[in-house]
This record gives structure tokens, sequence and C-alpha cells, in this order.
């Protein structure tokens, strides 16, 4: 038997889900029911009533029994049998009186103006109607739920009641949105996506009924109340009072469906093009499993780099020191030229992180076939060691599990990740679990957004995680917790592996690591005690050399409990670059080779690369996208190495640093105008797809690879589209070869999972801390931090040139210890300096361990920089929180 | 001024956990701080957010939905008149004028010394005394405007006397 409901809407059969409300059931059989506060995904609100209707439910004895009154559709379940009238005379007559009700505060001028048949939308009205209550004035003219819905209804175009206008001020002085409470209607979508969806609750309706409105505690700005400029409350709205400010009027001739470039996550977004091939909006796809509708600062504000004027549209090759425009035949020819002579291992290729799976399979094929070189990686895989050893225990390299499934996991474990900024998306399962009562375990030395939602916020010595996953596993085994079964059964390995547990002695890993005996056990009771446990890794305060040991103690974790291969447990590495996964899976890495094969000789990874550069040992890189080390000190040792070689040929869109010493420049194809495909962190692989056509001669990075291959006598890369090397890509990459190109949509597709017949445990050591980060000049370890939203200081927000701008003083974490010897007290103002920051506070005394300092900063200033930048894609340069070396003076 | 902050942040605190109902909710805990430092600051909300786990901003739109919290310290004395029906009809308009006009105000609000806070009220419980004045939540029946000028200038010459 069907485990659905049947039952009819105006006298159609339907079948819905169970517990569904009528509105649902109606639109997922292509029934339109008039609605505004409704929104698919959030929970039922009724708050509109125009999705009214007439409902009849069957009564034991056979009779129908009215529901009283008009119900809400989106209030009111469905029920067998039940019978429900949309379109009756009353209920027309009724939804027509409560919108009269509604645009009798909000504008509506066109609405009713007699020559609406004869305006176009770009048509100047010379005065029917006055400026203020135009929609032609309105952002969101034609694309207004709002104006869709009395069109629908066929109002009788007056207004019997007096139109009221609230004269609110417009709220343009936050970065990146505007809001005119003049359009709303108070459907509170955008109050319930900030809270119901995104967890964040920074907007809410303020003050009483009829007065109510959308707005902050106290009319904040938004830097401080806890915003993280997602842009939810945007792709809700019902109207044109809360909108993008950049491009707002702009008017879309066409949707391009395409994939984020910025993280792994892969969002798929809805571009708007406008009719002069500019991007000027971004929406995200509420289908796209891999984020339900969900975006981030990043992917709806930072694309407007795709538009940006300045960039580079014509190859360029250096003569008499000079970078010259030239055509693509001669720059073509110079390069293959150049390149004909570094065909013996002299030379390296460094593809993009945004570098499509076709672009980077190219680029790894052409550096091994044609230049004969292992030497190929990609600039996002500055940490291989994150997944390395994953594959060889469990049998997979990214995520094991979907994203989404961490909504019903009841333990998750976020090891050293800044989820917020550098895989947004991903903490909205998270926070939504945390609504719904998981318990979220916390370990990193700084203090970022999601350690507010922690039931444990734990902060171990620096680099002493391994050993303290090492204690947790070890208080597992002493107190009886573990899954025998599924480590017996499943795993390979569990009596070595829990013989070198015995190393770890609670009372010596807690010393190691700075944290109780009681805390490790509890953290085990609670992590070993949920029914689903997830972990999720970024290990981005741990240092190179204690990755490995971290990663095997994780895995080990996860068998220990049982969590690997069951719904939403899983682990989960977390690294960056948008293509990182995909550029693993094709073999653009020295490592492996398309399919994840070993490499019979392994090339070098990135930091040696610019070692050889200047040791002589490469002669010829060739870098695509110039993404390395940003916000790192390594980027200026790079570039410094790097200006030893005899080629340096850069695939680039915009100029910088390294097009600036380059001796060859090729302008390289954007994102947005790119036909291809990106591999997720669960291993989903998405479509790209042009949405603007070319600025200038800038081509893909296959095709120009491909072409330089040809002129060097290779027929390798002889593909015509990038579809051909997908076809090769599936043909070669054993977990590609179920995907169906054509039938790629906005949900992807997720690649075969690679299956080892049973998991591995690793045998731990308990490892004292190799490397130390800190010198006698900087002899402190400083770890920044960043939240929303910080309630017990002010955040100072001033308007400077009609901008709203935080003058926060931050605040100074210090050991009581080290401050009692450097001679400061609470509250003294202290300076503390890096090798390319210093950083002026108030000290705060507190149990932070001994040759540690910490900071929380507000997410607004993060927004509030990128949102100043001068960069044209700042928001790929977001400079990441890292643990530094520091000394700390008083002032 | 550091420590008057602190000092009404533990009011605050002390206001929250002196609740002794079983649910302790958002509006409880408003209302409590109302009711012991008389309005609600802005730490109040700060407070209130941090202990039932929600945001500023969900606490702001709880309090500003509802006309009796106030978001400003109120004047040191709060002076009532009923206007329900039985006082309507037993003459409150006249208590009403002559207590408007001594304070100087037009309507509800704070006298511009910050002396008194004047509010209209929809019932004492004391019809039978109508009309009826409360003056810091004292109750006086039988009010007659002199009686009620008498009652606003006793508040003025205490503050004198002291």
């Amino acid at each position: 038997m069907s485990d659905k409901v049947n039952l009819t809407i105006d006298g159609v059969e339907i079948q819905a889900e169970p517990g569904s409300m009528i509105i649902q059931a109606a639109m997922d059989n292509e029934m339109y029911i008039p609605y505004l506060c409704y929104y698919p995904g959030m929970k039922p609100y009724g708050a509109c009533r125009m999705c009214v209707v007439k409902a009849e439910a069957p009564t034991p004895d056979g009779s129908y029994r009215a529901l009283p009154g008009s119900p809400a559709s989106c209030t009111t379940p469905v029920s067998e049998g039940m019978r429900v009238e949309t379109n009756t005379g009353d209920l027309v007559g009724l939804r027509k009186g409560i919108m009269e009700l509604l645009i009798s505060e909000h504008p509506h001028g066109c609405l009713n103006c007699h020559r609406v048949e004869l305006c176009g939308p770009t048509d100047v009205c010379l005065r029917h109607v006055s400026v203020n209550d135009r929609c032609v004035t309105c952002p969101k003219n034609e694309r207004c739920e709002l104006k869709d819905t009395v069109r629908y209804m066929e109002m009788e175009l007056t207004t019997p009641l007096t139109y009221n206008n609230r004269h609110l001020p417009m709220e343009v002085k936050d970065p990146y949105w505007d809001m005119d409470m003049n359009l709303c209607i108070v459907c509170s979508r955008c109050v319930r996506a900030c809270d119901e969806v995104r967890g964040d609750r920074a907007i809410t309706l303020i003050d009483k009924s009829g007065r109510s409105i959308i707005g902050t505690a106290a009319g904040t700005s938004l830097l401080e109340s806890g915003c993280e400029f997602c842009g939810a409350c945007i792709d809700v709205c019902p109207t044109g009072a809360i909108v993008e400010r950049d491009y707002k009027w702009d008017k879309a001739v066409q949707k391009i469906s395409t994939t984020c470039p910025h993280c792994p996550v892969g969002c798929q977004l809805d571009l708007d093009v406008n009719k002069r091939n500019k991007v000027v909006r971004s929406i995200p796809n509420r289908k796209a499993e891999a984020n339900m509708g969900m975006a981030c600062f990043k992917g709806k504000f930072g694309l407007d780099f795709v538009n940006n004027k300045n960039r580079l549209k014509k190859p360029m090759v250096r003569k008499n020191s000079i970078l010259e425009e030239v055509t693509w035949p001669e720059a073509l020819d110079f390069v293959a030229g150049k390149l004909e002579h570094h065909q013996d291992g002299d030379y390296a290729l460094i593809a993009s992180a945004r570098g499509t799976n076709e672009d980077n399979f190219a680029a790894q094929k052409f550096a091994r076939r044609v230049m004969k070189s292992n030497n190929v990686n990609v600039s996002s895989n500055s940490r291989p060691k994150l997944v390395n050893s994953l594959q060889n225990l469990i049998g997979t390299d990214c995520a094991s599990n979907k994203i989404w499934e961490l909504l019903d996991s009841q333990v998750i474990l976020l090891v050293s990740a800044n989820i917020t900024e550098e895989q947004n998306v991903v903490s909205v399962p998270i926070k939504q679990a945390v609504a719904k009562g998981a318990n979220l375990i916390v370990i990193d030395q700084r203090e970022t957004e999601l350690t507010r939602y922690a039931t444990k916020w734990i902060r171990p010595l620096i680099n002493s995680e391994s050993v303290l996953i090492g204690g947790i596993l070890r208080s597992i085994i002493d107190q009886s917790l573990e899954d025998h079964d599924f480590a017996t059964e499943k795993c390979e390995g569990y009596d070595k592996f829990r013989n070198s547990l015995w190393d770890f002695d609670l009372v010596k890993v807690s010393a190691q690591t700075g944290i109780s005996q009681e805390e490790i056990r509890e953290m085990a009771q609670i992590f070993a005690n949920a029914g689903a446990s997830s972990i999720l890794y970024g290990l981005e305060t741990i240092s190179d050399s204690h990755i490995n040991d971290t990663v095997e103690s994780l895995v080990n974790l996860s068998l220990i409990t049982g969590n690997l291969g069951k719904k939403s447990g899983g682990i989960y590495p977390l690294f960056s670059g948008a293509n990182q996964q995909g550029s693993r899976d094709v073999g653009c890495v020295p490592n492996l080779l398309p399919g994840h094969r070993p490499t019979a000789s392994q090339g070098i990874d990135l930091m040696e690369i610019s070692e050889a550069c200047s040791s002589g040992a490469i002669k010829a890189l060739h870098l695509i996208g110039d993404e390395l080390f940003h916000n790192t000190p390594n980027r200026s040792e790079f570039l410094d190495k790097i200006k030893a070689t005899d080629l340096l040929i850069v695939h680039e869109s915009f100029a910088s640093e390294v097009t600036e010493i380059a001796d060859v420049v090729l302008p390289s194809a954007l994102f947005s105008e790119k036909t291809g495909t990106y591999t997720n962190m669960e291993g989903r692989i998405h479509r790209l797809r042009p949405a603007i056509g070319p600025i200038g001669d800038e081509d893909e990075d296959w095709r120009i690879l491909s072409q330089i291959a040809a002129r060097l006598g290779s027929d390798d890369l002889s593909y015509s589209s990038s579809d051909d090397v997908l076809t090769e890509i599936t043909n070669e990459v054993e977990t590609y070869k179920t995907l169906q190109i054509n039938s790629l949509d906005s949900r992807g597709h997720i690649r075969n999972p690679i299956l080892n017949s049973s998991y591995v445990f690793s045998p731990i050591e308990f490892t004292q801390s190799k490397e130390t980060l800190v010198n006698d000049q900087y002899p402190m370890v400083f770890a920044p931090g960043r939240v929303l939203f910080d309630a017990d200081r002010d955040a100072g927000i001033v308007t400077e040139n009609d901008l709203n701008t935080i003058t926060r003083r931050e605040v100074i974490e210090m050991n009581e210890e080290d401050a009692k010897e450097a001679g400061i007290s609470e509250g003294d103002v202290i300076k503390i300096l890096g090798e390319e920051f210093e950083l002026t506070g108030n000290a705060h005394l507190n149990g932070l361990h001994s040759g540690m300092v910490a900071t929380t900063a507000l997410f607004g200033t993060l927004i509030e920089s990128l949102n100043s930048s001068s960069e044209p894609d700042p928001m790929a340069k977001t400079a990441g929180l890292r643990l530094c070396k520091v000394r700390v003076e008083k002032v | 001024m550091t420590t008057d902050k602190d000092n009404l942040r533990t009011r605050i605190q002390q206001a929250i956990q002196s609740q002794k109902r079983p649910t302790v909710t958002v509006l409880s805990s408003l209302l409590a701080i109302q009711d012991l430092v008389g309005y609600i600051p802005e730490e109040a909300i700060e407070e209130v957010a941090a202990h039932s786990k929600t945001s500023i901003n969900s606490v702001f739109g709880v309090a500003s939905f509802y006309p009796n919290f106030r978001f400003t310290p109120p004047g040191e004395h709060s002076v009532e008149v009923c206007w329900g029906p039985t006082c309507h009809l037993k003459g409150a308009t006249e208590i009403l004028e002559s207590v408007l006009g001594k304070l100087g105000l037009d309507s509800e609000g704070d006298t511009d010394d910050g002396k008194v806070s004047f509010r209209f009220n929809t019932c004492l419980g004391a019809c039978s005394q109508a009309p009826v004045i409360s003056v810091d939540h004292e109750l006086y029946g039988n009010a007659k405007p002199d009686i009620v000028l008498n009652l606003l200038n006793s508040l003025y010459e205490k503050e004198t006397l002291n």
C-alpha cells in the first residue's frame, strides 16, 4: 500500500506526503494557490492569509465535515480523503480583501494606473503616479511576487482604502544590501530564514502590531547584529524591501545555472545576466542537493569580479623586458618554441583550484605526456596530507557522507576548521542539527562562529590534537564504549591499534594537551554514546608534520564507534579550493594519476616546486591562475624564488604580482565563461555553464594547452570541446564511469564510491610536539578568532562616508602567569607584534594556556574590508585565521 | 562609570535568577527585569539573550512588541490616572487635564526634569472609589483636581526637603 495521502484539490485527485500542508501538496502537483508568507522548506507560519481554502474531511460515517472557516492552506495538513476547493467566489473575494489591506501599505501606483497596459517597464511616467509609489522605480519590478499575485487575482484596479506610505528612511549604510521598509509586507519570511534556516537571528520583527517591521535590536547595524551576509533574507523576500545593492535595478535577460567557484561545497547558483553581458545577481538554486538553496557572502556578493573591466584581454609576451600584446598564434608559437627545450624534467605546472575537471585533466596530461614531467599540482593542494591517508584507511578521499546528512547527526566533532568563512554552507546543517538538540564539540584554539554553538569548546595546546584524540580513544576503551562488533568484523588491525593505545595514559595526555582528564572522559562519552556521530576536520591550526597523525586518530575514532558507513555519521575532510577534489580525481596532483592510480615516480609538492625553481632544478614554470599562498608569509618567498626560472608562463584573468614577472601571459577564461564540471567535497559532480560571453580574447585553459601541445607535435590533447575531455575522463577515471554528461542538472551526480573491502585501523603513537611555531624574537602564539556577534562588548558603530563602520577596541586574551611576568594587569593597553602586523587592545587575563594570546574580532570587520577592497576578487583572497608567532608589549 | 554598568548587569542577572517559576521564558525574564530595574536597558536584552540562548535581535523583537516595556529609565515617581469607563463618567477628564497641566505634558510620557513618569491606566480596579489616581503605585480614590494637585505638589516638596 502506498504511504501517501490521497486527496482532491479542485476536483483533481492527487497524492501527497503525509504530514505535508495542503499548499505544498498543491505545489508538488503543479497547482497554484496564491501565497505570500509561505516558503517551501520553512515551517508553516500563516501570516498573510492569502492561501485560504475551503476544505472538508470525511467522517467515519461517510459524510464530509467542513473544516471551520476558511483555513490557510499553508498551516492545514492534508488528510486522507480530504476535499479542497481553492477558487470559490467566496475565497476569491476574501483574498481580494486581504490584498487590498496589504497594498494599503505598499506603494502600488502602477498597479491601479489606467495606463499600465501602455507603459513599458523602463518608460518615464509623466504624471499619473508619484515617484515614490511607482512599481517601475522599485528594484524588484517584474520580479515581485506581490505584483504577480495581484495580477493573478485580476483585482479591480482601484484602491478603496486610503493608501498610507510609512515614510520610513531607507537603510543603506551596511555593506552589500539595501533595505526599504516602505515596501515590506511583513510576511517575515526573512526573519524566519535567518532564524529557522540559518540559525543566526540577525534580524527580527520589531515594534508593536500595526507598526511591526523588520529590523535589528535597537536599530543597530547588521555588522554587529550577528549577520553572516549570506543573503538568505534577500532570496526569500517577495517584494523589493530587501535587495542586493549592486546592480539593484538591473533586469535579467538570461538566467544561467552554474557552480560557485569559491569553495568545495559547490553551491549551485542561478546567475542573472543583464543585456550588457554582466552577471548582476546570484540566487542559490533550491533544487540543488549540495546547497539546498543556501549561499554565503562569497557566493552571493563575491562574484562581481567576473564583470571587472580590468581583465587581461590579449596574450602578452615579454620582449626587451616589457610585456607586449601579441596575437594568439604568436604567443603560442613563442611558448611552444621555448617549451621544446624543457621536456626533460625541468618543467613544472601548477593548475588552478578553479580549473574545471576538464582543464585540470588536460593540465596533468600536458605535463606528463607532452612535457614528460610528474611535477604537476593544483594550487589548492597545499596540504595533501589532509586526505592522503584517508583513501588507504577507509577507501575514499573525500567526505564519506553527504553534507546535508549532518542535519540528523547527534554529535558533530569539529576539529580546527572555520567553516563559517571557509565552507560556509556546511555550517547550515550543523547549526540546524544543534537547534534540534545535537551536541557539537569544537576542538580549536581560535574562537569561531561555531564555538558559540558548541556543547564543548576545547582549546588544547598547540599541535597536541592528535594526542587529545588518542586520549579520547583510550577513554572510550577504558569506559567500554567501543562498538566492538564493528571494529572487529568490518575493520582490520583492531588489536594492534588497541595495543598502541596503552601509551595514552590520561594523566600523560592531560599534561600534554592542557585538557583535564574529566573533559576527555566526557568527550568520549558524548561521542561514543550517540546514535550517529560525524567528524569534520580542517586542521587549519595544526602544523604539517602533525596532520597525518591527527587524521589517523580521527579515522580511528570514527571506526571504534562504528560511525563509518552509517547515515549521518562519517568523516568529512574540509579543504579549500572549489575543485580540489576534482583535481585529485583527474590526477592533477604529483602523487596520483587519473582515477587515483599511484604514479611510478612522484612529482614534487608546491613548496618544493618553488625551492626547485630557485635552485635551478626547474627552469620552466607554468602557472594557471595566481592563487598560491595568498595571505601567508610564504607568498613573498614564493614570488622571489620563481623569479629565478628561465621561463614563467602564466594563465591569468587579471594583472597581479605574478603576471608582472611572467615571460608569457595568456588570458584565461573565468568560471562564468566556461563549460565544464567541478567535483565538490562530497564527490558530487556539478556542471559549469557559460553565463556571459567572452570579454576579450581569453580562452579556456584546456584549449590553450591543447594548442600548445599540437605545436609541440603531440596529438595527446586533440579535443574539440570540453565535453570531449569529459568523455575521456569518464573512460579513464573509474569513479566517473556512470556520469551521464547530458543529464547533469543542479542536483549534480555523486561519483561512484570507491569501496574498500574493510576499513583499516592505524596504530597511533604518543608524539611529543615536534614542531615549534615560535622563536626568540616572537615567543608567543597568537590565535585570532572571529565571530558573528559579541554580546559582551559594544561594536561601536559609527557612520563614515554614509557607511557603517566598526570602531571596536579589541580585547586580547592572555594567560595570567604570562601577564604577571610581563608586568601586565587586567585592562592594560597592550600591543601584539607579529612579523607582518600589529594589533593594539586591552589585556584580559584568563585561563588561556601559557605562551598563547588570542583575540576575537567581529565578522563585520571582514565584510567591511571585503566591501572596500580594490582587489578584483577579494573574496578569493579572504584572510584566513591562522596561528602565528608574535610578541606582546605593554604600551 | 564602569561600576555603575557592572552594577546594572548584576541587578539584571539577579532579576533573571530570582524567577522561581518552572518555565523561564524571554518574556518572564523581561518582566522580572522591568520589575527590579524599572526599565529594559540594552544590557538586559543581552543578558536575557545569553540566558535563553537566543540572539539579542529576537529578545528585542519580544520586548519592543509590548507597550508596557520601556527602554529608558523611568522618572523618579510614577503617576497613573485611570480613564476606565467608571472613572471617565465620574470625572477622570478633569483630573487628567489638571495632572497634564501641572506636569507640562500633552499625553503619556516623562517630564523634562525626569521627576515623573505619567501614564494612562484603563482600570486600576477600584471603580467604587472612582475617579482613581495612582501615585507611586499607591491608590487615591474619589479624586478631585485640587486633591490631585496637592498630591503632585507633595512629590516635588518631598524632593526639596530631602
